[in-house]
């Protein structure tokens, strides 16, 4: 098939919630002590109106997703051997708390070929994803750049 | 850190000008165990960031890091220095691995000021290995305090 006919591909939607605990599970990830992340009392004292989350929260959603993080790439039929993460992008509308729950519905909104520097063909896939809370609204738009390297010569 | 159990993230939008800093931050050198903790936060559990035996069969010399670790230690460095309900806007790009034994340096700056609605910086931010290599650029957009 060519990469072009997978331009508006529906890649599903998933629906997951915020944890307290994934967020302090991020927080020891990322070496980052902030008892904010870890404890809603400390939260409140400094001010939050909730326990804040950090900006890749969305990764989330692949706890929730058959095939996790490789959900989409798998479901473009990628060779996961020759699969490149090449950008992500996020746009932040509205605060993700702790205790929201989210929906992602994600959507291949591009596609291009190159020819990569050391031969073989290289595909960009462009996946678009919006992130809406429990209220309906829209709290994040994410994109991802994924790129299938091509067969080494 | 005088008290331990005190956050230090603002809250309201801070005071930023063109060329202010983001505090120096290093992380590593990374570790099999570091990408097996984020795998289980993150939920990445594509084999060639923690089986070995794989990832050698793909022609690797070892397991090697999921750019999303790296991502995610740089927005949690942002966040810290301009609030994480003040970031409006955050993309990276990958343009190098990471693997075991690395020892990863984050910075960025701020590089103009606008307005959107309300005032904003834009910042640069960068992460490299301690022998320079490069792993990722990116970019954010914050709201900051209105300057006097």
């Amino acid at each position: 098939m060519q990469s072009s006919e997978l331009v508006g591909r529906d890649l599903g939607a998933v629906s997951f919630p915020v944890d307290r605990s994934k967020v302090a599970e991020l927080a020891r990830a990322f070496g980052d002590e902030d008892p904010a992340w870890f404890d809603t009392e400390a939260a409140a004292a400094a001010g939050f109106d909730g326990e804040p989350t950090q900006p890749t929260i969305t990764v989330l959603g692949d706890h929730w997703r058959e095939g996790g993080a490789l959900a989409h790439a798998e479901a473009l039929q990628l060779d996961l051997a020759r699969l490149l993460h090449g950008e992500a992008s996020w746009e932040y509308l509205l605060p993700v708390r702790v205790g929201d729950r989210l929906t992602a519905r994600s959507e291949v909104t591009g596609t291009s070929t190159r020819e990569g520097k050391r031969g073989g063909k290289m595909t960009f896939f462009t996946i678009e994803t919006t992130y809406e809370n429990q209220r309906g609204e829209l709290a994040v738009r994410r994109k991802d750049t994924l790129i299938e390297r091509g067969e080494s010569a | 850190m005088s008290d331990v159990s005190t956050s230090t993230l603002p809250v309201a939008p801070i005071a930023l000008a063109v060329g202010d800093e983001m505090p120096a931050f290093e992380f590593g050198p990374l570790t099999r165990t570091d990408f097996v903790r984020y795998a289980g936060a993150g939920g990445d559990f594509n084999a060639i960031h923690h089986d070995e035996p794989y990832a050698q069969g793909a022609g690797l010399p070892s397991v090697f890091g999921m750019g999303m670790l790296p991502a995610g230690i740089l927005g949690s460095r942002v966040a810290a220095w301009v609030g994480p309900d003040n970031l409006r806007a955050f993309a990276v790009r990958f343009s190098g691995q990471v693997w075991p034994g690395d020892r990863l340096t984050f910075s960025g700056r701020v590089t103009a000021l606008g307005r959107e609605g309300e005032p904003r910086a834009e910042l640069e931010l960068v992460v490299e290995t301690t022998k320079g290599e490069p792993v990722m650029q990116a970019t954010a957009e914050a709201a900051i305090a209105a300057s006097d």
